[in-house]
């Protein structure tokens, strides 16, 4: 339904989009994500025709955006940044507008508003002048515009940016209403956002898209070691001599934990899928006592972090995760282990998750 | 062609609306039929009085003249409060993006807000043209329909070349007031050129009169249905419309 590629955008002497290809289908729901500036504007722009693209090609439900731009406005839906909304026209009166420009048929264009209406849960409000609304509405009608003349295909810039938790959540289920039987490319900063609402996503980065997948995919392509969080009562000789005899353990770190008498520790094996069983087992060996067993999942926060942080930052991380068992000495029970100091990547992951 | 005629309508619909609704237009408006009563009320006097003091003056002939001079001043000054917006405010609420990315031209959008402005400024006249037709009704000597068809064509086109103009200066203006102080500055510019190509002598002065919508608005106000005025007045008419299209399209090769 949605085809991009290679497309380049030059802004004079700045590359604002470089080689980015991507597909969506119909009944999809696709995510451009990366940071504010990546190119996410700018790519939904040229699908839309609003820009031209400097190379590549685009083409919405067979048409090509540049070479038949009337066909593609026909057939697609789209909703800038800042919805764009006249404020002293009615809700009913502007999607009638709207209808007309883009080229519902005067017979046709009753229903077609109606159902835009229902659709959006504008029904309450389709007498009301459009600055009277709130930003929840106002983001609403900016999609029922995106959507009145039923097009195969929708691009949502930033849909939910600046709403409340409730309004956002409305937003989701309507995304994914009218995903059904509709192309949906959306925009988003957010990575609730993607989890939440959509079904595969593209990473854009400085311009280039660095990943184009599912999510269960993407997870799916990180680096192949299984995290394990523990909470255990036991000696850290115990411990440590645990972990040592298990093969397939690469590295572990100490972590502080409220009991007084435990000790929680974040180990780091190769994808074996027995390790958890085997990591039990050793450590019940050594008369280790097993209080909570975790893995971890890889998050859409992590991945995201990896592929859109710069290249330059890279070594930095790369030297602070080196592992380094042996020299990792084991804290007091209920202290801070010094090691942790040297990972900041780590917690920061933590935290975000 | 149905779709670009229906594209036409609906911006021509949506602009007339956005008037009808617009507490400023009816201030506008205010102005617009209060002065010129005004003026005309003191012109018709002028030449009464003239008569009354035994010179041989044709009163209904020199009134619609007078009328027609002040109505000039009087459009140069009231059109482009109302053409300002035409654009300034399609960018001030971000729409030109909805209509950058729907089904219609460029072209459709600056002929649909002309004509909407035009049809505005003609409704404005309605009034204004009622109490002319009573008032020539009992002119003595009698008026030929002729000379008031066409002095009223003459400023039905300054007012669509006025409009075009500041419909171009609307689309190039980040806002409504620097688009009006744009529009005066054009019209002023226009204007001295002219004073300029008599100061000049030939061949400024036959260029610039060529070019000078005054000269052309003068000569249809006698009477004179000259066809070269009225391409002259289409041909600004036409090229206000161009330049908005183009700039319009302009715009979005901008970084925004």
């Amino acid at each position: 339904m949605i085809e991009v590629e290679h497309l380049s955008k030059v802004y004079g002497s700045t590359t604002a989009l470089q080689d980015v290809t991507f597909e969506a289908q119909p009944g999809e729901i696709l995510g451009l994500l990366g940071p504010n500036g990546a190119g996410k504007t700018t790519t939904m722009r040229i699908l839309a025709g609003y820009l031209p693209a400097t190379r590549g090609t685009a083409r919405v439900a067979g048409y090509e955006v540049h070479d038949q731009p009337m066909a593609v406005r026909q057939r697609i839906g789209y909703l800038p940044e800042v919805p764009p909304l006249y404020p002293h026209m009615t809700v009913e009166g502007y999607l009638h507008f709207v209808g007309r420009i883009k080229g519902v048929s005067a017979g046709d264009r009753a229903q077609q508003v109606q159902w835009a209406l229902e659709q959006c849960n504008l029904l309450e409000v389709q007498k009301s002048l459009i600055y009277k609304l709130s930003k929840g509405f106002r983001q609403r009608v900016g999609i029922a515009q995106a959507i009145v003349h039923n097009p195969p295909a929708i691009i949502l810039d930033e849909p939910t940016i600046g709403l409340d938790p409730r309004q956002i959540i409305d937003i989701r289920n309507l995304i994914k209403t009218l995903a059904q039987d509709k192309t949906v490319i959306l925009s988003t900063h957010i990575l609730p956002e993607v989890s939440m609402t959509c079904q595969r996503v593209a990473i854009i980065n400085y311009g280039k898209v660095v990943a184009t997948s599912t999510l269960a995919d993407l997870k799916a392509q990180q680096p192949d070691q299984l995290t394990y969080e523990l909470e255990l009562q036991g000696t850290s000789e115990k411990i440590e001599h645990g972990l040592q005899t298990l093969d397939g353990v690469l590295t572990w770190r100490w972590l502080t934990t409220p009991h007084p008498d435990r000790r929680k520790v974040r180990v780091i094996c190769h994808p074996d899928t027995t390790i958890g069983h085997q990591l039990t087992h050793h450590l019940v060996h050594a008369n280790v006592a097993v209080y909570e067993m975790r893995r971890l999942g890889t998050s859409l926060e992590e991945i995201y972090l990896e592929l859109t942080t710069q290249e330059a930052d890279i070594p930095s991380e790369i030297e602070a995760d080196e592992p380094d068992h042996s020299v990792t000495a084991p804290p007091p029970a209920n202290s801070e282990p010094p090691t942790q100091k040297d990972n900041p990547s780590i917690d920061e992951a933590e935290d975000t998750r | 062609m149905t779709l670009i005629f229906n594209n036409i309508v609906a911006i021509f619909r949506k602009e007339l609306q956005g008037y009808f609704k617009s507490s400023l237009a009816y201030i506008i408006a205010g102005v617009f039929w209060f002065s010129v009563c005004a003026f005309s009320v003191a012109e018709v006097r002028t030449w009464i009085e003239l008569k009354a003091a035994g010179h041989m003056v044709d009163v209904p002939q020199e009134s619609l003249k007078s009328f027609l001079s002040v109505m000039f001043w009087i459009v140069i000054f009231i059109v482009p409060s109302l053409s300002m917006g035409l654009y300034a405010e399609e960018r001030r609420h971000r729409t030109l993006e909805l209509l950058a990315t729907s089904p219609i031209t460029n072209w459709a959008v600056a002929v649909g807000k002309l004509l909407a402005l035009w049809t505005l400024f003609i409704t404005m006249m309605l009034p204004v043209g009622i109490l002319e037709v009573v008032f020539l009704s009992y002119a003595d000597p009698p008026m030929a329909p002729g000379v008031f068809v066409v002095g009223h064509l003459g400023l039905f086109l300054l007012a669509a070349t006025i409009s075009s103009l500041g419909l171009f200066i609307s689309s190039i203006a980040d806002s409504s007031f620097l688009a009006i102080i744009l529009t005066y500055a054009l019209i002023f510019i226009l204007f001295w050129l002219f004073v300029l190509g008599e100061q000049w002598g030939e061949p400024w002065e036959t260029l610039f009169s060529q070019m000078s919508f005054f000269k052309h608005y003068a000569t249809l106000t006698q009477g004179v249905l000259d066809m070269s005025s009225v391409v002259s007045f289409a041909s600004y008419i036409l090229l206000g419309l161009f330049l908005t299209a183009q700039s319009i399209d302009l715009l979005r090769f901008q970084r925004r």
